[in-house]
């Protein structure tokens, strides 16, 4: 269902994920690294030291200055670039879960063009195992079928499964969280956690038009699909009002905690056609280039 | 407080049940509906809001409530009608008499008819006799509604009866009646008992009115037939009157006559053979408080000239007697050649088919025959000396007639309406449902019949009855006794009218006027039934003794559980639409 055909992985592969940060890669790629190296993209001079490579001697300064300046360029690596994927039973509805596997999908799918290293990582009220493609283009049919795999079930535990993230050692990279960030504990200490690795963190807000809608009237007993708590309530044209209200106000809460702690914010909306959010959306939130 | 259809402890249980019932209708906890929702934390967050909870969702519930239990509350009200005062009170019946002769349907004044004015009236008196048994009764059907302590049911047969113009043989009597009022416009002279409260609904008021139409053959040789119409203006004034009078679909006349005060104006109108028989009049005039008696309607059964067959080998007296009778249309065959026919009326002489005919027939000497009945003793030279006041011998002269011989027939459903002084039949009838007969017991060559007088008048007036059953034009709205040989009665809407069968006549009552069609066995007769007489068209006085004071009643006067029943509808109209908007519960 959520699969790209080759027209549209086409148009993935002219984009790129981009990061704000430059992060020293592990292999060798086309992204520019912090760390300078054989590269072709001229970064800098220094003074020649024992041992340094004598092919990068810039004979032309030592010619005019007579200094032994040694020519530094950016080296092009890997980028790690961690997918979180909210698995929980509260992305089941309104097809919100399917534009999250379409989104990780299709993030994975420009990571690998580029050679990045995509570690994919489900989650609920825990970590779930993740999955790790390896490198190159080919990779995607693993990722594909891994997502395919995951059923949206279970409660949200943002800090739980960010510390289970943060408990190994793992390369910096770019963390994107696709996610409705419905956190019955709040989603603030969760992202606050994540952004506390250093890793440059981006929020994926995966929304629907309908979740702001309640599609009941009357005695109703509303029933939470991942803590199944329920509440009999009486819903009135005014009740009906202030949920729209109340969810548009945590929608407007996620967005302001990441512009406050720097984490970079996208909203998707399920109902948005899958091609507008990756080669629109993503673009003007800057997740893609 | 009295309850119209309960006692009082019913009334009230029925009443504190519905409440009952509707509150624990409203309180029962129907299993909610599961609405699963992603996070109960925004749910959470606008239950605890205060602001989610305005002053109305918190008093709703309780307003839905109270909603609820006045509706049940009101419904029950509508349902047991209670009316103030102590059950018990003032017991005994209360006879209402309602005047229901065609004057009471005069417009008054003030736009009313005298009718509408009794109805309220009576409405009125029901309503403060509440509690007590009620009985309601018309002057033309007698005790119609009760007793009963209900007066809603009085209320809604009051809605139901109309003016019908007939009058009861008899004053309706009721046991252990406390009181008797009586809604009258004096129109019609009654004798009452002094014990009746008389409601007057009588004023003044000017009329116009067909007080007579009767079509009927001509005397003359110029026409036809001829019809007498009497129109009468009983107004304080002289005015115009307009008057059309149409056959079938033609108007034979249509003039203005200016009629003076309390005068009738007359008219004898000639009618050709051609057109139909169906006749109407209509009269309209500026000051004309009753419709119902500007119409008025006659048959011209000339127009439809008798269809007679005479099987006979010598017809030649009934030929030359029946060939001058513009009103038949006679053919004569041989016994050997008949054929049983669509003949208004048979005439056999002296021979019979042996099977019974179906058509009505006259038999003149008939031979024996096993449906006719067993042959009897012959008499010569009988005498005739006794009559009935039957039809077929009205003004015949039996003492210019010289009889040679009679013979008589032993069979029970014939009836002798003239004898000799033997006691020998000399004409008997047969009149029953399955067929009508005049029979002679003697033959046309056995008398001197053919060259006297009695002889066209016998042969028409049995022409006439045989083809005729009723009689007895022009006739009121009201009860008819008829011959048993009618079989159906056909009113002016088209509808059979329902047959009572008492002893040896057939009764029918002819409430509306119009035409009706009287069928008996096998022959037909129209009779026109119209309204306008002197005595009811003349509106403008009353045979009570305290007239002039006209009632000042409420028309529109209903009981309070009528507002009741709406007021309960309007409350669940706006429960209905108030929760399906959610704003109540």
């Amino acid at each position: 269902m959520w699969r790209f055909d080759d027209r549209f992985l086409t148009k993935l592969e002219y984009l790129r994920v981009v990061s704000r940060r430059a992060f020293a890669g592990r292999d060798r790629a086309d992204r520019l690294s912090r760390k300078r190296g054989r590269g072709l993209e001229f970064a800098d001079y220094r003074a020649y030291a024992h041992g340094d490579d004598i092919r990068h001697i810039d004979w032309k300064a030592y010619k005019r200055l007579n200094r032994l300046l040694l020519r530094l360029f950016d080296e092009e690596q890997d980028l790690a670039i961690y997918l979180f994927v909210d698995a929980s039973a509260s992305m089941a509805d309104h097809g919100k879960f399917d534009q999250a596997r379409r989104i990780a999908a299709a993030l994975c799918y420009i990571g690998l063009v580029h050679l990045d290293r995509i570690t994919i990582l489900p989650f609920g009220s825990r970590l779930l195992p993740e999955t790790v493609p390896g490198r190159g283009r080919a990779r995607i049919v693993p990722v594909f079928t891994a997502l395919d795999r995951l059923k949206p079930h279970g409660g949200t535990d943002l800090v739980q499964s960010f510390r289970q993230f943060a408990a190994r050692a793992r390369q910096r990279g770019l963390a994107v969280v696709i996610s409705d960030f419905l956190d019955p504990a709040g989603f603030e200490a969760g992202l606050r956690m994540l952004a506390s690795t250093r890793h440059d963190v981006c929020a994926v807000h995966v929304v629907s038009e309908r979740d702001g809608q309640v599609d009941a009237a009357g005695n109703v007993r509303v029933v939470d699909v991942e803590t199944n708590e329920s509440r009999s309530v009486e819903i009135t044209p005014g009740l009906a009002a202030a949920y729209a209200r109340a969810w548009q106000e945590h929608a407007a809460d996620v967005e302001a905690f990441c512009r406050r702690y720097r984490i970079a914010y996208v909203r998707a909306t399920a109902e948005e056609p899958f091609e507008d959010v990756m080669l629109r959306t993503f673009r003007e939130g800057g997740l893609v280039a | 407080m009295r309850f119209g259809a309960l006692a009082a402890w019913q009334g009230w249980l029925f009443i504190a049940t519905a409440v009952v019932a509707a509150i624990a209708v409203f309180r029962i906890k129907v299993r909610p509906a599961r609405f699963d929702v992603p996070s109960m934390a925004i749910w959470r967050k606008v239950l605890d809001e205060p602001r989610a909870r305005s002053w109305w969702d918190r008093i709703r519930r309780a307003v839905s409530l109270a909603l609820t239990a006045l509706i049940a509350l009101v419904l029950a009200l509508a349902a047991v009608r209670p009316t103030p005062g102590a059950a018990g009170a003032d017991d005994g019946r209360i006879l209402l008499v309602l005047d229901t002769s065609w004057s009471m349907s005069a417009r008054t004044s003030g736009g009313a008819t005298r009718w509408q004015k009794a109805v309220a009236e009576a409405r009125a008196v029901a309503a403060a006799a509440a509690g007590q048994e009620l009985l309601l009764a018309t002057t033309a059907d007698g005790l119609v509604e009760g007793p009963t302590t209900d007066a809603a049911l009085i209320d809604t047969t009051l809605s139901r009866l109309a003016p019908g113009g007939t009058e009861a043989l008899a004053w309706p009597r009721v046991d252990d009646v406390r009181a008797t009022h009586f809604f009258t416009d004096g129109a019609v002279p009654r004798s009452l008992d002094p014990g009746v409260i008389v409601h007057s609904v009588f004023e003044p008021a000017p009329n116009v009115a067909v007080t007579g139409f009767v079509a009927r053959p001509s005397t003359s040789t110029t026409a036809a037939s001829e019809a007498f119409l009497e129109v009468a203006n009983f107004a304080p004034a002289a005015q115009q009157v307009r008057i059309r009078v149409v056959r079938g679909t033609a108007i034979v006349t249509e003039r203005d006559v200016q009629i003076g005060a309390g005068d009738a104006w007359r008219q004898v109108l000639t009618l050709d053979q051609t057109g139909g028989p169906r006749l109407g009049v209509h009269v309209s005039a500026p000051r004309n408080a009753v419709d119902v008696d500007d119409d008025a309607v006659a048959w011209l059964a000339a127009a439809e000239p008798i269809a007679v067959t005479v099987v006979s080998d010598a017809p030649e007296p009934l030929e030359r007697l029946l060939r001058q009778d513009a009103n038949v249309h006679s053919t004569f065959v041989r016994p050997a050649a008949y054929r049983p026919g669509e003949a208004d009326v048979l005439v056999f002489d002296r021979w019979v088919p042996v099977e019974r005919p179906a058509r009505p027939m006259l038999c003149i000497a008939p031979p024996p025959v096993a449906w006719l009945g067993r042959a009897g003793a012959e008499e010569s030279a009988p005498k005739w000396v006794a009559s009935t006041d039957h039809p077929v011998l009205d003004g015949v002269d039996p003492f210019s007639l010289e009889i040679a011989r009679v013979r008589s027939y032993q069979s029970p459903a014939l009836s002798a309406v003239a004898l000799s002084a033997r006691g020998t039949p000399i004409v008997s009838v047969l009149d029953s449902a399955e067929s009508r007969a005049v029979v002679l017991g003697f033959g046309i060559a056995d008398s001197n019949i053919a060259a006297t007088p009695a002889f066209p008048v016998l042969m028409g007036n049995a022409l006439e009855w045989l083809a005729h059953p009723a009689s007895g034009e022009p006739r009121t709205p009201g009860p008819i006794a008829l011959s048993p040989s009618v079989t159906r009665i056909t009113g002016p809407d088209g509808a059979s009218l329902p047959l009572v069968h008492a002893g040896d006549r057939v009764l029918a009552n002819l409430i509306a006027p119009g035409l009706y069609s009287i069928d008996a066995a096998g022959s037909r007769r129209v009779v026109g039934v119209n309204v306008g007489q002197p005595e009811i068209a003349n509106v403008m006085r009353t045979s009570l003794p305290a007239a002039g004071t006209p009632l000042s009643v409420r028309l529109s006067a209903r009981p309070w559980w009528a507002y009741a029943a709406l007021a309960a509808l309007a409350l669940l109209a706006i429960e209905w639409i108030t929760w399906q908007r959610r704003i109540t519960v």
